[in-house]
């Protein structure tokens, strides 16, 4: 009789002490999947913390909202990394915990281990991901070999996707249009340069579908709304992987990104959070992140664990590496409120007469 | 003794789970009971059940985590609701040239419209609707549901655009043109259309039971066919069980340059409810709408053909066509051409949304000899800026409907009239 008493007073001892639940902010579709299956579940097992993961499409408007009406309903937010120097520069972002990350298992310290740039004051890099052109070689006559060619009407004839972002698409325009990558900056900088970068976009504009969330790049492939689209390249191994789909890569001139995780400030949950992500962004889990979707984690022990099979379709892997050009964050950080709307209203402005005017 | 052999079954059985935590802690306690070799019977027991509850658990935890996968992929679909409403609130500015009144004022203002939109998608199926409020009537302009197939064709059933000649419009401006006033463009009938829309190539067929109020004695409705006037021995009939076929290819498509050629054909069925017999009534049309850059020339030539069973001593040179609440006749046969350009122009970032400048021009060849020639020139531009539309038309008729006494069949002053017309709506 004792021990029944026991027993029932054992087993409801853990269900009492159950951690508080935390909501983790994402991306969607593969990467969100990639994300859960490498570190969501196994803390939830780990920790008996429920996690809620929820997707967003980038920008800072929400989190903004959360911190200065401090109504918070995320807890751990995966950035861009433009977005995180944004957020940190506007106050919107705790600062990394002094002992917030795990060091790699050889003792390597945190700061040597992460590649350079992916640890800033107020966020944890992750991955690298990539933008870089997918097109169904089924749709096209000829094959496309650089990046030029998604800008060639005549010899590439179709629609083509494009996220509806001037991040990454204005450097893509003055590279097809002669600027060499390490000069695009210099010359976007330039009224001169934006306008150049906007003409180029005007000559495929009326042949352009835009996409906002990542899956719906492949998925344009998917329908044949375009023969070509700029994509995520891990949505595009994803599909490829998933539904059979025969989508190359173009990694000519890839455009390369960090994404970063980061907590909101003023958060009363943010300790938690903290071990989430000194979880989330220990060596084994960014490894095992990668091999759910072929992006490169940000630290050195956790790419010496993948095998040269798993590395092959890394945005990092030499092959795909050449002409590579990373984003540069802190320029967008900087620009983004004065070229976005520009970017707004050139969408909004047709190019061709449109076909119905409203009536 | 016997519970600390029991503890690394428990172990294996559940590892890595929460639960392991509670039961180490159970296991250290048991030794302390006096009573614990007794009853081991029973803990294997209660073990057995803990077993189950665990793979429960686990069970749970797979299902959350395809839960959260398959939330986290629905949710990264695009963000569009089922139904959307919209409309639009316009108002017209009209100077007129013939009307000794207008002219005075230098032109009226007035109410032109009201309209509510509803649009929408789930899954396969289409909705598409729209009411027209006008000072002088209110009417359906368009309302049908339709079915996607998964290629991409689309099924339309209810009162659709007619698949005839340029589409959607033969004109940029607002007013229209000839091949509109007689019903050959921008129509809408009741009936079933398919359409299979691939990247060059357009086919849309159709199948119209009668126009789109199925009561032919009521002129208001948005577009024109033969309507009945009950007083009026000329004007008794109706169009019913009309086909059409629209074949476009478009050459150049995906390019920067690209020319949609297409061929319609129209044939049904013309009803005289005063004799009870069914004429016939035909179209046909060349089309082609060239857009390169910023210009875009549309062409279209076309011809058409009445054959009503009037009563014996009512003439077949004409039949009376009818909309926005107003009735005229029309020559029975004839031919019609469009010849519209229209460039876009380059606007400044921060300036306004659209600017399209264009000029539009189509004619009526009447087979019969006695009645006039018409045609509408219109000279404008269209000004777009968010949810601001405008239509500035310096519209120029010779014996043209609606423009001083200017007619369709025979009759009119044969001379040019002119009306200046701005459109201002909001459109949401």
């Amino acid at each position: 009789m004792r021990l029944g008493l026991l027993l029932a007073v054992v087993l409801c001892l853990p269900v009492a002490q159950a951690a508080e639940d935390l909501t983790l902010v994402s991306w969607g579709g593969a990467y969100t999947k990639s994300q859960i299956l490498a570190f969501v579940r196994p803390y939830e097992q780990r920790t008996d913390t429920r996690m809620e993961v929820l997707d967003y499409n980038g920008g800072l408007t929400e989190l903004r909202n959360q911190v200065r009406s401090l109504n918070f309903r995320w807890d751990v937010v995966d950035l861009e990394m433009s977005d995180a120097l944004r957020a940190c520069e506007e106050g919107l972002l705790e600062p990394i915990h002094k002992h917030a990350l795990a060091p790699a298992p050889d003792g390597t310290a945190t700061r040597e281990d992460f590649l350079s740039g992916s640890l800033t004051p107020c966020a944890v890099g992750t991955v690298i991901w990539s933008t870089a052109l997918a097109y169904d070689p089924a749709r096209l006559k000829q094959t496309p070999t650089r990046l030029e060619d998604f800008f060639d009407l005549e010899r590439f004839p179709g629609p083509r996707g494009m996220r509806r972002t001037p991040k990454a698409n204005l450097e893509w325009a003055l590279i097809a249009d002669g600027v060499p990558n390490h000069k695009v900056y210099e010359v976007l900088a330039t009224e001169a340069g934006l306008n150049r970068a906007f003409e180029v976009l005007t000559r495929i504009k009326p042949h352009i579908v835009w996409w906002d969330a990542g899956l719906e790049a492949p998925r344009l492939l998917d329908t044949r709304r375009v023969v070509m689209t700029t994509a995520y390249t891990g949505r595009i191994h994803d599909s490829n992987r998933v539904q059979g789909t025969d989508y190359q890569l173009l990694w000519d001139h890839q455009i390369w990104n960090i994404d970063l995780f980061g907590v909101p400030r003023g958060n009363p949950r943010a300790k938690q959070a903290w071990e989430f992500i000194r979880f989330a962004t220990a060596t084994e889990r960014l490894a095992e992140q990668a091999r759910h979707i072929p992006y490169g984690p940000v630290r050195r022990s956790s790419l010496s664990r993948l095998t040269p099979n798993e590395r092959e379709h890394l945005p990092t892997r030499e092959a795909n590496f050449k002409n590579a050009m990373q984003i540069d964050a802190g320029w967008w950080a900087k620009h983004y409120d004065r070229i976005r709307p520009r970017f707004d209203d050139w969408l909004a402005q047709p190019v061709q007469v449109p076909r119905k005017l409203p009536r | 003794m016997a519970a600390t052999k029991i503890i690394p079954v428990l172990a294996r059985a559940i590892r890595g789970s929460a639960i392991y935590f509670r039961l180490v802690l159970l296991a250290l306690i048991l030794p302390l009971s006096a009573q614990a070799a007794t009853e081991v019977d029973t803990l294997r027991t209660e073990v057995e059940q803990l077993k189950l509850r665990l793979d429960s658990l686990e069970g749970s935890l797979e299902d959350e985590v395809q839960a959260k996968e398959s939330a986290s992929e629905s949710q990264d679909r695009p963000q569009t609701p089922a139904i959307t409403i919209g409309g639009a609130l316009r108002y017209t500015y009209a100077w007129r040239n013939f009307e000794p009144n207008s002219d005075a004022k230098l032109g009226d203002v007035g109410l032109d419209l009201f309209r509510l939109n509803v649009d929408g998608q789930r899954d396969n199926f289409l909705v598409s609707a729209e009411y027209r409020f006008y000072p002088y009537m209110s009417t359906l302009h368009h309302g049908w549901f339709g079915y996607e197939t998964d290629s991409g064709a689309q099924w339309q059933a209810g009162v659709s655009q007619v698949p005839f000649g340029l589409l959607p419009y033969a004109s940029h401006n607002f007013w229209f043109g000839v091949p509109f006033y007689l019903g050959l463009a921008d129509d809408y009938d009741s009936g079933i259309k398919f359409i299979d829309k691939g990247e060059a190539w357009d086919l849309q067929l159709a199948f119209y039971k009668n126009g789109e109020l199925g009561n032919a004695a009521s002129s208001n409705r948005y577009s024109y066919d033969p309507i009945i006037v009950s007083a009026d021995n000329t004007a008794q009939n109706e169009e019913v069980n009309t086909f059409n076929a629209r074949l476009a290819y478009t050459f150049g498509a995906g390019r920067e340059c690209n020319h949609e050629l297409g061929l319609s054909a129209q044939a049904g069925q013309l009803y005289n409810r005063q004799t009870q017999r069914h004429g016939s009534q035909w179209a046909s049309a060349l089309h082609l709408d060239s857009r390169c850059g910023r210009w875009n020339i549309q062409f279209e030539a076309g011809r058409y053909g009445y054959q009503p069973r009037n009563a014996s001593g009512v003439s077949d040179n004409t039949v009376t066509l009818g909309a926005f609440a107003y009735p005229y006749a029309v020559a029975s046969r004839g031919s019609f051409g469009v010849l519209n350009f229209a460039y876009n122009l380059p606007v400044a970032p921060d300036s306004v949304d659209l600017i399209t400048c264009y000029n539009d021009f189509s004619v009526l060849g009447k087979d019969e000899a006695s009645f006039n020639d018409s045609m509408v020139n219109t000279l404008g531009c269209a000004i777009g800026d968010g949810p601001l539309f405008t239509y500035i038309d310096l519209v120029a008729g010779h014996n043209m409907i609606f423009l001083g006494s200017g007619s369709l069949a025979g009759g009119g002053n044969n001379q040019w009239e002119t009306r200046l017309n701005i459109n201002v709506g909001y459109y949401w």
